[in-house]
């Protein structure tokens, strides 16, 4: 029975394979004629003519056979001096892993004893709060020996979908030199974090809903946005708003490569976006049934470390509960045809679709933008009083109203105003008649 | 062969053309310039840093240095070597015991004695820049950028003054001085992960001196990639390759441009997770120039994320023995330890092998965290 006590033969050794990094130094590399002369040297013209000639003996290009250690003294290129050579490093930590990312490891099982193993049966599973998935099983088919002093090695790979402590767990079943059947279990754990958090507010002007949303970092990496998109629910569309990418750069060759990237810096920098949302009208209606507002959600997509990618999808967006009417305003008939300066009917309803009983209330016709004055009129007192309506029940009422021009007109303005809540409705879509002579 | 239009400072002979024989040239040689400066230049490309303090010591005991330019140029190397062997307090007690480095008793004019008919400063640039970087080795990173701007600034009115008065060559070499440091800003910025700054001054390199270098072009790609920008970096490495078609190589050599471009491709594979090509790739640059430490290193790299951990620490060990002078560098030691420590359950064996392969004296023992 095998017990912590137990020496094995076999050992798991594990390192996460994120990206590489470029390396970044300080070179401290310097150009032969910033140090073998005073630096106004060259005002004089005679070493302005002899002295380049001179420096260019003494500068470097290396090749095979070249022994010194001039690569380490002088520049050979002027852009050596940034220090970014393009040389690339492994990770050197663990690091931080975060949700939506993809958790790459390189897993090697060494064989430290002088004999050989064999019948290596490998598990590799990631244990999370809720679940345990399998990343790699040997058991149909197993190692059939590790040398001594041998190794065999996979890379598995896992995306990160749940928050909070994870576990990868290691282990092999195999035959030791002895002929011994031994269990190795090896645990590596890992938290995984949060790396955004989202806020978002819907906003409604007139007709428009508008969507803000705010990601806020909390990585410790830059975040490099690679796509921040809203998919909208059914019956929605929307469109992304940018302010104008107002990029003046007259230098063509350079115009494509600069496009500003959209970078959310570490450690708590945020970004905006807006977006327009469009309810189509079918959706109007639906949305009137069963009064679902689901907006939709946002999808996110970021890079890291030489394009290290995680994606990240947030819950269902709900818009307002403000865009649910209170009021409802109903036009129940108006007359096809009226007759110049004759007085007309039209009949409204007023629904109450709250679970209170709401009003009293004013209806009248309200003055338009436009300098054109209003054709058509109330007749009578200029503001109707309704009384109170009780909690999911109406009212019908009749507007006394006089038309005075002729031909096709329109009724504008119908507004209703909740005199308790001191609230003015929107108007009532303008309405078209035809105004006929007598 | 540079021209010089007249000035009003020139002497007689600097109109137009001028014809001197190398041999009566007070610039034929490097000992010409400064007492057996052509000993202290070899010393430094062979990094006998210490010798150099030797030398340096002794030619002050001895007095063998005459004029005030001497030493200066002895000073110079003196702080370099200070620098190179790390001890940046020595290098700031030095600098201090210079006068201020505009000081009139620093420019030619103040002995026309010596320098007839000479003007301007004969403190070394590199004296200058070592001045503005050495803040950083002593933890103030913030002195450093200030002073390295100043400089910039200093450097561009430079290049404003000689360019109004005619004198082109010179003019050139502040340019070049101008380029220098803002790479050594950039550098500085890029360690800090500041990637919007450094983005935008490479814009003004690009748009003004470094207009036609493939590598600073290159470079912008790298940091494009290290950002996340894909697309972004895509678009850099292909103006690389279209500056190669117009023959715009700036100051790199035909092999140079090519595996220059190779790497950039590699790179692109790199992140698209074809490490196959990339491999590929840079077997080409290698075979063009063995030491092409970039590529190798980068394709170590490559076969690791293969699953291929044994070729990788071989491709790294063989560099190493090949051509050693241009593969000793932190970088590829740092992997290769990485690299055993994966590979070797009693990994401090070998690295403690390593370490007296390469010499304790470079790579700090803490980088291979022997533990």
């Amino acid at each position: 029975m095998s017990s912590g006590q137990t020496s094995h033969s076999l050992a798991f050794r594990v390192m996460r394979l994120c990206r590489p990094s470029f390396h970044v130094d300080n070179p401290l590399l310097l150009d032969p004629a910033d140090l073998l002369a005073g630096e106004d040297i060259f005002d004089d013209p005679l070493a302005a003519s002899d002295l380049p000639r001179l420096l260019h003996n003494h500068t470097l290009k290396s090749n095979d056979s070249d022994l010194t250690y001039r690569t380490r003294f002088l520049l050979n290129d002027p852009s050596d001096a940034m220090g970014l050579s393009g040389l690339l490093v492994l990770p050197q930590s663990f690091g931080a892993i975060y949700l939506g990312e993809t958790f790459c490891s390189y897993i090697s099982i060494n064989n430290s004893s002088n004999f050989e193993v064999r019948d290596v049966a490998i598990k590799a599973e990631m244990q999370t709060e809720k679940q345990r998935i399998l990343l790699l099983d040997t058991s149909k088919s197993p190692v059939e020996s590790i040398r001594a002093g041998g190794r065999y090695d996979f890379i598995v790979e896992h995306d990160v979908k749940e928050l909070g402590a994870h576990t990868l767990v290691c282990t092999a079943v195999y035959n030791d030199g002895d002929g011994e059947r031994k269990y190795l279990p090896q645990f590596f754990k890992f938290v995984v974090a949060n790396p955004l958090s989202v806020k978002t507010k819907v906003r409604i002007v007139k007709d428009n809903t508008f969507l803000e949303a705010c990601i806020e970092n909390h990585t410790k990496s830059n975040l490099y946005m690679d796509q921040v998109e809203f998919e909208p629910s059914q019956h929605w569309t929307a469109t992304v708003l940018k302010a104008g990418e107002g990029l003046s750069d007259n230098d063509a060759p350079t115009r494509e490569i600069f496009k500003p990237p959209i970078l959310i810096r570490s450690g708590g920098g945020i970004q905006n976006y807006l977006y327009q949302l469009k309810l189509s009208s079918q959706g109007s209606a639906q949305m009137k049934v069963d009064g679902s507002n689901v907006l939709g959600k946002l999808q996110i997509t970021w890079r890291t470390n030489l394009g290290e990618p995680g994606r990240l999808q947030t819950q269902q967006i709900l818009g307002s509960p403000i865009t649910r009417k209170e009021i409802e305003l109903q036009v129940m008939e108006v007359p096809s045809v009226t007759i110049l300066e004759r007085p007309f009917l039209v009949h409204l309803n007023l629904t109450n679709q709250t679970d209170r009983t709401m009003g009293p209330f004013e209806v009248w016709l309200s003055q338009s933008d436009y300098r054109e004055e209003q054709v058509v009129m109330v007749n009578g007192l200029r503001a109707m009083a309704l009384p109170q309506v009780e909690a999911f029940c109406s009212t019908d009422f009749r507007l006394n109203l006089i038309a005075t021009k002729l031909g096709v007109q329109k009724i504008t303005g119908i507004t209703v105003f909740d005199i308790r809540e001191k609230r003015t409705y929107e108007p009532l879509p303008d309405l078209e008649i035809f105004v006929d002579s007598d | 062969m540079a021209t010089d239009s007249p000035s009003e400072d020139s002497t007689p002979a600097a109109d137009g053309f001028i014809a001197s024989d190398p041999l009566s040239s007070p610039f034929g040689s490097l000992n010409d310039l400064c007492y057996e400066l052509s000993s202290l230049q070899e010393l430094a490309t062979r990094g006998s840093w210490r010798s150099i303090l030797d030398k340096v010591s002794r030619a002050r005991k001895l007095s063998l240095l005459q004029k005030p330019h001497e030493h200066l140029c002895y000073f110079s190397y003196n702080v370099l070597a200070l620098v190179k062997l790390r001890r940046y307090g020595d290098v700031s007690e030095e600098l201090a015991s210079l006068e201020d480095l505009d000081h009139s008793i620093y420019q030619y004019e103040s002995h026309p004695d010596v320098y007839p008919g000479r003007f301007g400063s004969m403190i070394p640039f590199a004296l200058r820049w070592i001045h503005a970087e050495i803040p950083l080795k002593l933890g103030k990173r913030q002195e450093t950028l200030d002073r390295l701007y100043t400089l910039l600034d200093f450097a561009r009115t430079r290049v404003d003054e000689k360019g109004s008065r005619g004198l082109g060559v010179s003019a050139d070499v502040w340019k070049r001085r101008e380029v220098f440091v803002v790479n050594s800003i950039i550098g500085h910025h890029l360690s800090h992960k500041e990637f919007g700054v450094c983005v935008s001054l490479i814009r003004q390199l690009l748009s003004g001196g470094c207009r036609d270098d493939p590598a600073v072009v290159s470079k912008l790609g790298c940091i494009q990639l290290q950002i996340g920008d894909l697309e972004g970096a895509k678009a850099s490495f292909e103006l690389v390759e279209k500056m190669g078609k117009e023959e715009r190589l700036g100051s790199l050599s035909e092999i140079e441009f090519k595996n220059l471009v190779n790497r950039n491709k590699a790179l692109v594979y790199l992140v698209g997770k074809d490490y196959v090509s990339a491999v590929r790739e840079y077997e080409e640059c290698i075979e063009r120039d063995g030491s092409d430490v970039v590529a190798i290193n980068n394709k170590a790299l490559c076969l690791m994320y293969l699953r291929d951990l044994s070729d990788s620490i071989k491709v790294l060990e063989n560099a190493l023995e090949r051509v050693p002078t241009v593969a000793l560098n932190e970088t590829l030691v740092v992997n290769l330890c990485s690299m055993y420590e994966l590979a070797y359950v009693n990994h401090s064996d070998i690295k403690r092998t390593l370490s007296m392969n390469v010499g304790f004296g470079y790579v700090p023992l803490t980088q291979l965290k022997l533990g």
